[in-house]
């Protein structure tokens, strides 16, 4: 029964803390949303946190965080490519 | 061989061989055209000998298609065909029809053919690849209905594979999409927006199932890797290509008066339509290199890989060369279309028919494999033909890019005969090369003959 | 006798859970919906206005709830993967039922959010922004119905015992499709919704 327990505290417990992360972060970048807030720096926040908000997804429950590095960096380096890109398409934006 | 009813594929292969021959023939011809424009006119004119060219080849890969399935599906099923008979009577149905139809093209003027077969009563000729006349598309479809009958009660009678069910579901969308070449409708949009879904949705889309389950079974049989294995690449290249590929059409709407927003379909969905292609590559060299026994067949093996790489280049990659809007705003319809059209036919579907013959024919004529010598002769066809089509289509690349830049970028842009006149460098090249390649092929039909040491049966 | 690297059956360490072969597919998709992502970003770019007076038509609200049932869903996903690993096959099937009961409460909330924009008389050709909306949001859809699919297949499967404790890896298949789809809208919510 030690590895039941073990299994629960090292992936239930840290799933559900991100679970309830994940719903903190919504929240902030729904706040964002409702205000209607833009320019740079907010703008570059929301990613973060949505950058954040899929590590946490991948690493977590998709379980990629046990992975080897490859995998880990596959995915990290898509979150990035795609955060970076939208976020320079907003500073185009800008002019 | 393990079924009887096998040796039907057999007069398939042959005649698509025979049609093979008759393309390149044609592609001469037409080759020599570009450069001496009144090369055996009136005889043959250009027209003609470009449909000719293409009907040919589409015609020739379906009989290899046909054949192809007539051979792996007994093999999986693990049981005879439905009925031999039947896929005998419907090859000479087939060959007769599509041979009356050349002569029909080479003797009689189009617009008489089209009088003669009673284009007035139901138009569905005058469009590109589906230039033949009203009979000759009904008999087409009663060999394609009579064909995947056979071939589906066979399946359904027999053990189901997931290369059956792939080939089969690859089969029935083919036999589909053909029926849009029945429906011709007056405005000029809804025409070319139907258009495209006979040839282009089968070679984008459901062609590839049909390319993925050929290559496939070969790889099994070569490599004798688990089937189990090989299943799931297959799978996965499945859903790749139907993800991509039929959005991916859209990239054909670009210009002909569909919304703009097939602009952005068309370029995001056709940009990764090289995804397939790649896996495809590196599927084949997976299953290779991961191989467990030694086959043989060494040639069957090589015509496999080729396939993986050449489908890649001239598919996946000139297919992306020209397939974002903004670079096809200035490249469509130009020889840059014409360079990925020949790439991307023979190393996808050519090669993948030439892979399957290579494999079932020696297998058909009681042996595990041809003699060395004969294997020797059909290694170095292939090397004359692949490098050959890599150099036609590198000429009509530069060619294009030159076409483009004189016709339509340039300041002071010249008109098409002009900007023609410009590039006949190039098309004595390609027509050098297409000779080069008719030698690959002379070579190749020889190696059938070649006689030797041959291996057992395993 | 197994054959080793790429087997894409055999369960190594190191690599993610489920079957290698949802693995390639998963990174294709996020291929695709990147490439389409990014189309977006730099399609606003270049119309910065019409992009943010657009945005302020759409539902804030269902776009934020939906992320939250998503969100909730993959976790109650996770959870059944954990009730897998301890052999409780009921438990398992009963999580993922529920998950996908969220699943359909997504695409019922997006419903009627296309239902208000197309009664608006909203097409893929009123504007850029709404071609994108309505081809992303829409896209998004059908992997939402793909992946609830796929976890009803491996529920039925479960609710039959058909995984124990130690084989399990189609559980865990299904779960990475999800979380994928899940991963998915994250950046979706924003990317539309959002940012301005």
């Amino acid at each position: 029964m030690n590895n039941i327990e073990n299994q629960r505290s090292r992936f239930i417990r840290p799933c559900t803390r991100v679970w309830i992360a994940l719903l903190v972060l919504t929240g902030i970048t729904y706040g964002i949303g409702r205000m209607e807030l833009g320019g740079a720096q907010i703008v570059m926040l929301v990613l973060v946190i949505t950058f954040i908000k899929g590590e946490m997804v991948a690493g977590f429950f998709m379980g990629l965080r046990k992975t080897s590095l490859l995998w880990r960096a596959i995915m990290a380096s898509w979150l990035v490519i795609v955060g970076g890109g939208i976020a320079i398409a907003y500073l185009v934006g800008l002019k | 061989m393990q079924y009887q009813s096998q040796a039907v594929a057999k007069p398939y292969f042959i005649a698509a061989i025979g049609l093979f021959v008759g393309q390149i023939l044609f592609g001469l011809i037409m080759g020599l055209q570009y450069v001496m424009g009144d090369f055996l006119f009136p005889a043959i004119p250009f027209n003609v000998a470009r449909m000719v060219h293409t009907n040919l080849l589409i015609v020739w890969l379906l009989f290899g298609f046909m054949g192809a399935a007539y051979y792996i599906i007994p093999e999986e099923t693990e049981s005879e065909l439905f009925s031999p008979k039947l896929a005998l009577l419907m090859f000479w149905i087939f060959l007769v029809a599509g041979a009356l139809t050349v002569v029909g093209y080479l003797l009689v003027p189009y617009a008489a053919l089209a009088k003669m077969t009673f284009n007035d009563l139901w138009p569905t000729m005058g469009r590109e690849f589906l230039e033949q006349p009203l009979p000759t598309k009904l008999g087409i479809v009663v060999v394609a209905l009579a064909f995947l009958f056979n071939i589906t009660m066979t399946i359904l009678k027999g053990r189901k594979t997931s290369i059956s069910l792939v080939l089969l579901m690859g089969l029935w969308g083919l036999a589909v999409f053909f029926l849009f070449s029945f429906y011709n409708p007056s405005n000029l949009v809804l025409d070319k927006y139907f258009w495209w879904w006979t040839v282009h949705l089968w070679v984008e889309g459901v062609w590839e199932l049909i390319l993925g389950a050929l290559l496939a079974f070969v790889l099994i049989k070569v490599t004798g890797v688990d089937r189990e294995i090989i299943e799931k690449w297959l799978y996965m290249i499945i859903a790749m290509t139907l993800i991509t590929g039929i959005v991916g059409m859209g990239h054909h709407y670009f210009w002909i008066g569909t919304p703009e927003y097939w602009q952005w379909f068309g370029s995001v969905f056709s940009a990764l339509e090289p995804i397939p292609f790649f896996m495809m590559t590196v599927f084949a060299f997976n299953m290779v290199n991961r191989r467990r026994r030694e086959h043989p067949n060494k040639a069957a093996t090589l015509w496999a890989l080729g396939t993986g790489v050449m489908s890649f280049l001239g598919a996946g990659v000139w297919g992306f060369l020209h397939t974002l809007a903004p670079v096809n705003f200035y490249t469509h319809g130009t020889q840059i279309t014409a360079a990925h059209g020949h790439m991307a036919f023979y190393g996808a579907y050519v090669m993948v028919v030439l892979t399957i013959i290579s494999y079932a024919m020696p297998v058909m004529r009681g042996r595990a494999a041809n003699s060395n010598k004969s294997q020797v002769l059909e290694m170095w066809s292939f090397w004359l033909m692949t490098v050959s089509i890599v150099f036609i289509t590198l000429f009509l690349t530069a060619a294009g890019i030159l076409q483009v830049w004189l016709q339509r970028v340039s300041t002071t842009p010249l008109g098409f005969m002009a900007a023609q006149d410009q590039i006949t460098l190039f098309y004595w090249m390609r027509e050098f090369t297409g000779l080069v390649f008719l030698t690959g092929l002379v070579l190749y039909i020889i190696s059938f003959f070649v006689g030797g040491e041959s291996k057992e049966a395993a | 006798m197994s054959t080793q690297s790429l087997t894409l059956d055999k369960h190594q360490p190191g690599t993610p859970p489920g079957d290698m072969a949802i693995w390639l597919f998963i990174y294709a998709e996020l291929l695709a919906f990147g490439v389409f992502f990014l189309s977006y970003a730099f399609a606003r770019a270049h119309n910065v206005e019409l992009f943010n007076e657009s945005q302020q038509h759409l539902n804030r609200e269902s776009g934020a709830i939906n992320t939250v049932v998503l969100i909730t869903s993959s976790y109650f996903v996770v959870r059944a993967v954990a009730a897998i690993r301890e052999g409780l096959s009921r438990q398992c099937a009963h999580w993922l039922s529920a998950a996908i009961g969220l699943g359909g409460v997504f695409l019922v909330i997006k419903l009627f959010e296309f239902h208000a924009k197309f009664s608006a008389g909203i097409s893929l050709s009123t504007n850029t922004f709404y071609m994108f909306y309505l081809s992303l949001t829409i896209f998004h859809f059908m992997h939402v119905i793909l992946g609830m699919v796929i976890l009803a297949a491996v529920m039925l499967k479960a609710r039959r015992g058909g995984y124990t404790a130690e084989h399990h890896t189609g559980v865990e298949t299904g779960a990475s499709y999800w979380h994928m789809v899940d991963l998915l809208w994250i950046i979706l919510f924003p990317l539309v919704y959002v940012i301005r």
